[in-house]
């Protein structure tokens, strides 16, 4: 998939970084709530990134900062090279994002959907043909093409709102909870699709709560109350603290408590 | 631009994607016009009236009999017991007595001008005064007949001098309060259209999320606003363009001065109703406090316009209170526009106030949004 | 059965005041919308500014022009004008009405006894028209009753005003504004109570308990109810504090009957939230219909006589049509039961027809 139209005039030097994400002490506070405190790691080129954490733990404020929806109170972090305070409509430009809502239009049909957020991205119109057909073979949705997306099951308006999010070839893209309220089978399929993305040299960061799906990154981090207690691949994990799954780990870690104490 | 326009698109296919949308955006205006047009009116006619004749002459019962032959009059019943008729009064079968005193007869024939005495139900002030003075009419004529007929009657009079007058309505010959109250509807309808699309459909993309989706996009949030207004300030137009249509239709209602005018004026107010819609979007979390909010706002707006009580008649407090209300400006313009055909010279205070009313409330609205986004 | 409702009636409350911002809505709006309209509706008209062409000049026309502008209806405009300048002087809007006085008003006066001014009226607002017309004929009754000496006339006529003496529109349109506000808000919030637990998924969570529809129902409205009381009396506590509309009549019927009117606008609202499918309809929906009809056609502003035959059909259908006729009776009137008790029975049959509709509905749904 060539990326030519990708680029942009305006583009400043262009990032050298051979980390995809990187984040130094960055800190989100919602009044006197801390949701993230000081976070700091790095995300490698192609990698598969996970946060693992109970509901409330910042997960999300965080992706959220990466994206650059929300901006951090304090510390930086930077996303495919650029800053997120300052150079955040260049990163939007560069990644792709995925909700736990999905995010299309119930009311527009498939092909509509497809049309409009490739609009959004600045794809020309020959383009977005190209791709919607593309898409809609490989998701085997041709003959829904014009049917409306409220009429999909979850587990195709996932997959369609994944693809959608791919429209514009980010290198980077952010799922959040990507999986949530699916079916195990849709599930494993998913993952199967993050490879591919994966293996295509796009990095992948995906937040989850579900421990089956922490085994699948190449690389883990565990939040807790804002925090990363721990990070590390899941096998090296496991070694460390000789635990046979994440599971394990992550009651290990939390002490039982995954219920957040004060969710905002 | 490219973005713009498919945000525009989106909007539109969402539109027009809801049968039931595309039915209240045409249908409302049609009842409202219907409803509207046809309700307010401060013609009173048919009114409840019983007579209580105590005299039972010749004289007597040819007055009383007027007022089963009018339209302004509706008369219930003949009641012979004067007593009785506060009780009617009480339990609303009449809003008004008309008492012919004994003696009538006589005392107009000797001159000695007798009282008819009328029981008024005051509670509807405005209606009992507009009856009472059709009353007042209609015994002028009933004089004016007698005299007619029998000039000997007249004899007390001979040395009267009297200055009658003669109503010229201009503008509106026939008095037919539709030719006000209607033009006025457009720009209710614009008010209404606008401000709860804009609101509405903000908000509905914060509620499922789309709108986090529009975020991370490159998009820029002017781009995004713009994409929002651009659609609903057309099918504002489309909106009262269609009512006019009906109004031509339905009433034979004319536009008398210039359409261009009409529409570029209609540009200036749709900046203010587009500032509040968006407003109200960056103070509700959900539809229904978008709803709610907006509803409010539209209560007092429509009310402290003039549109169906004339702000002149208003306290002098609250008429302050009515030029901080944009819609204001705009009805006056759009009544001057509609039915004098009044030039934009003589609205240009009006224009004035509008203009920088609508480009504070929208600047204010769209700063705001901008800074809630980011 | 006594449980379960008791349990849907304290989840209700707790809905109710959780969400402070409706809450604040329901309980200012009703406050803002006493003050404000009460204040500014109303339609005695004062100040209409007249021009004045006088091509007699003589003491008559000089005494004419004093009598316009000596009352409280009509202020002169202090200066000369002509006859090219009157449609500028309309467009402007400068002057409502232009009285044109003859050169031959006195000689007219003298030799035919009567004489004729014209009046002409910027009538595009043709309330505006009718009320100078109807005015200007006043003035110059008693103009021509003053300046002769003996009457005019061959009888006169005196009304007697009662239950509003002063013709006050607020004590016309205070009561009237309990009715509206009382509908708008009751019928909004069951409207929405249905909808919100279909549109979140929590109604099919009640549904698979053993709640019959009955239950369901009332445990909905009863909350509404208490809460419409509350507003029923702030209304009435500013009315009266603010603008001294008296209560001639029984405070305890009125409490009585508001209560019944509180229901069936209640059971309306519920009707209309087993009909639409989202909040956003629901409450569509219920604006039009109530506002805009209580307005305008239940005889708020706009006497129902007056009206074409079939919206004084409509009006019959509303329910506050015959609660504005209780309420004004009762407040004004000081009437009781004796000559109320037709409204007041067509009222509850609304509310039990409603409130029955709205179960049969919602049962439906369920099977």
């Amino acid at each position: 998939m060539s990326s030519e139209h990708l680029r942009f005039t305006g583009d400043p030097a262009l990032p050298a970084s051979e980390f995809a994400v990187s984040a130094t002490d960055l800190t989100k506070r919602f009044g006197t709530f801390t949701a993230v405190d000081a976070i700091s790691f790095t995300v490698r080129k192609g990698e598969i990134f996970g946060f693992l954490g109970a509901n409330g733990a910042g997960k999300t404020t965080a992706i959220r900062m990466f994206c650059g929806l929300l901006p951090p109170t304090s510390g930086t972090a930077n996303v495919a090279g650029y800053n997120i305070r300052t150079q955040s409509r260049y990163i939007k430009q560069t990644i792709g994002y995925m909700s736990q809502k999905f995010s299309l239009y119930e009311d527009l049909t498939v092909a509509q959907n497809i049309e409009f957020y490739g609009g959004i991205y600045g794809l020309t119109r020959e383009h977005i043909a190209r791709k919607t057909e593309q898409l809609l073979e490989e998701l085997q949705l041709q003959d829904r093409r014009n049917k409306l997306t409220a009429s999909l099951p979850l587990g195709w308006k996932q997959r369609l709102a994944l693809s959608v999010s791919l429209l514009h070839d980010p290198s980077i893209i952010f799922l959040d909870e990507p999986t949530g309220g699916v079916d195990p089978i849709s599930r494993r399929n998913f993952w199967r699709i993050i490879y591919e993305i994966a293996g295509s040299g796009k990095t992948v960061f995906v937040t989850t709560h579900y421990m089956d799906e922490a085994e699948y990154c190449n690389r883990l981090s565990i939040m807790y109350r804002g925090r990363i207690i721990e990070i590390g691949h899941p096998g090296e994990l496991k070694e460390r603290y000789g635990l046979d799954s994440m599971q394990d780990i992550f009651i290990h870690l939390v002490g039982g408590d995954i219920r957040p104490e004060n969710t905002p | 631009m490219q973005r713009i326009l498919y945000l525009i698109q989106k909007e539109f296919r969402q539109i027009f994607r809801d049968r039931a949308m595309i039915a209240a955006l045409f249908a409302v205006p049609f009842i409202q016009l219907v409803i509207l047009g046809n309700a307010i009116t401060t013609d009173v006619t048919n009114v409840d009236v019983m007579v209580s004749d105590l005299d039972r002459t010749p004289m007597s019962r040819h007055f009383a009999e007027r007022f089963s032959t009018t339209e302004y009059f509706h008369l219930v019943l003949m009641e012979p017991d004067y007593n009785a008729l506060r009780g009617h009064l009480d339990n609303g079968r009449a809003k008004l007595a008309i008492v012919i005193p004994p003696h009538f007869q006589r005392d107009v024939i000797t001159g000695r001008t007798p009282v008819i005495q009328v029981l008024v139900d005051g509670i509807d002030g405005n209606s009992a005064g507009v009856a009472l003075s059709y009353l007042a009419r209609i015994a002028e004529e009933h004089q004016a007949q007698l005299l007619q007929t029998e000039p000997a009657l007249g004899r007390s009079l001979r040395e009267a001098r009297i200055i009658r007058s003669e109503p010229r309505f201009w503008f509106n010959p026939e008095l037919e309060s539709e030719v006000y109250i209607i033009p006025g509807i457009v720009a209710l309808i614009l008010l209404i259209i606008t401000v709860f699309l804009t609101s509405m459909g903000i908000v509905r993309e914060k509620e499922i999320g789309t709108l986090e989706q529009l975020l991370v996009t490159p998009i820029r949030s002017t781009q995004l606003i713009l994409g929002k207004i651009i659609p609903f300030s057309i099918l504002g137009f489309v909106e009262i363009t269609v009512a006019m249509g009906f109004i031509y239709l339905l009433f034979g209602i004319g536009v008398e001065g210039s359409l261009w005018l009409l529409f570029l004026e209609s540009a200036i107010f749709i900046l203010t109703t587009l500032g509040v819609g968006i407003f109200i979007s960056t103070i509700s979390e959900t539809q229904q406090q978008a709803l709610f909010v907006g509803w409010f706002f539209m209560i007092f707006a429509i009310l402290l316009s003039g549109f169906f009580i004339p702000i002149a008649n208003m306290p002098d407090v609250i008429q302050y209170l009515t030029y901080l209300n944009p819609l204001r400006y705009f009805m006056v313009i759009l009544r001057e526009i509609y039915l004098k055909g009044t030039p934009l010279h003589y609205l240009l205070p009006e224009t004035i106030a509008m203009a920088a009313f609508g480009l504070m409330v929208f600047s204010a609205a769209v700063l705001r949004y901008r800074r809630i986004i980011k | 059965m006594r449980r379960r409702l008791f349990a849907i009636i304290r989840k209700e409350f707790i809905h109710i005041f959780r969400d402070w911002r409706t809450l604040m809505i329901i309980i200012l709006m009703p406050i803002l919308m006493i003050v404000l309209y009460g204040y500014a509706i109303t339609l005695d008209m004062r100040n209409i500014v007249f021009g004045v062409i006088d091509d007699a000049r003589t003491t008559e026309s000089r005494a004419l022009i004093e009598a316009f502008s000596e009352n409280g209806f009509f202020r002169p405009l202090h200066r000369e004008i002509r006859r090219d300048d009157m449609e500028e002087l309309f467009m402007r809007r400068d002057v409502h009405m232009v009285l044109v006085i003859p050169k031959t008003l006195s000689t007219d006066l003298i030799t035919r006894r009567t004489a004729t001014v014209q009046l002409i009226v910027d009538a595009g607002d043709s309330n505006v028209g009718t009320f100078v017309n109807n005015y200007a004929a006043q003035v110059l009754n008693i103009h021509n009753r003053r300046v002769n000496d003996t009457s005019p006339l061959l009888f006169t006529i005196t009304p007697r005003i009662f239950y509003n003496p002063d013709m006050n529109s607020t004590h016309f349109f205070v009561p009237g504004l309990v009715a509206l506000i009382l509908m708008l808000i009751s019928a909004l919030l069951t409207s929405i109570a249905i909808t919100r637990e279909k549109e979140t998924g929590t109604m099919e969570q009640i549904l698979v308990s053993p709640v019959h529809a009955r239950e369901i129902v009332l445990g909905k409205v009863l909350p509404y109810v208490f809460l419409g009381l509350i507003n029923a009396s702030l209304i009435l506590i500013s009315a009266w504090i603010l603008f001294a509309v008296p209560v001639r009549g029984s405070l305890l019927l009125l409490g009585v009957l508001s209560l019944v009117y509180v229901f069936v606008a209640l059971s309306f609202g519920l009707l209309i939230s087993t009909v639409a499918r989202t909040q956003l309809i629901a409450m569509f929906g219920t604006l039009m219909a109530t506002i805009l009809p209580t307005i305008m056609l239940s005889g708020f502003i706009f006497p129902i006589a007056s009206m074409p035959d079939i919206l004084q059909y409509f009006a019959q259908i509303l329910p506050a049509t015959y609660f504005l006729l209780i309420i004004r009776a009762i407040m004004l009137k000081g009437v009781g039961l004796a000559e109320l008790w037709p409204e007041a029975l067509i009222l509850t049959g609304m509310g039990v027809l409603l409130l029955f509709a709205a179960t049969r509905r919602f049962r439906m749904r369920l099977e």
